[in-house]
């Protein structure tokens, strides 16, 4: 049997290089946005239905 | 399509400011982490990872748009956009599926 299971949510790596408030805002929307939804495929997947 | 400056502008195939709701064919399952969508035309699974964003998803029939299901569901301007990519995302995998206007 085989098992597969595929993840489609794609990393993001933040990066902090500054201070600055704005450069601050984007960074914490990208890791909220990284946080709010994944989603996976379970195509594949043997014994679950 | 929005004219807010706190977003950052349409993404692709869906619209804030237009009427959404779950899929009839996803189940909703709340879990400690937020919640588990599954779609059952499709066999995809969304994890919703946040308390938050499961309330905005869930309430998203209730509001005439997306936006005023994130502003009551207490998503904070700055945040608006990571839930609208977020939201986008649900619209592409077809969790979500823009309601017709009543």
């Amino acid at each position: 049997m085989t098992q597969q299971a595929v993840i489609e949510a794609t990393p993001v790596e933040p990066t902090l290089t500054g201070d600055q408030p704005a450069e601050r805002d984007s960074d914490e929307a990208l890791v909220a946005d990284e946080l709010l939804v994944e989603e996976v495929s379970i195509d594949g997947m043997c014994g679950v239905y | 399509m929005s004219t807010d400056p706190s977003v950052d502008g349409p993404v692709d195939g869906f619209d804030l400011d237009r009427p959404w709701c779950v899929h009839d064919r996803v189940a909703v399952r709340p879990e400690p982490f937020g919640a588990l969508l599954y779609h059952f035309g499709t066999r995809r699974l969304s994890f919703l990872k946040n308390a938050t964003v499961l309330a905005v998803v869930r309430s998203l029939a209730k509001h005439p748009t997306a936006r005023s299901a994130c502003v009551a569901a207490g998503v904070p301007s700055a945040a608006l956009p990571a839930y609208e990519r977020a939201l986008a995302t649900l619209a592409e995998s077809q969790m979500i599926t823009e309601r017709m206007r009543q």
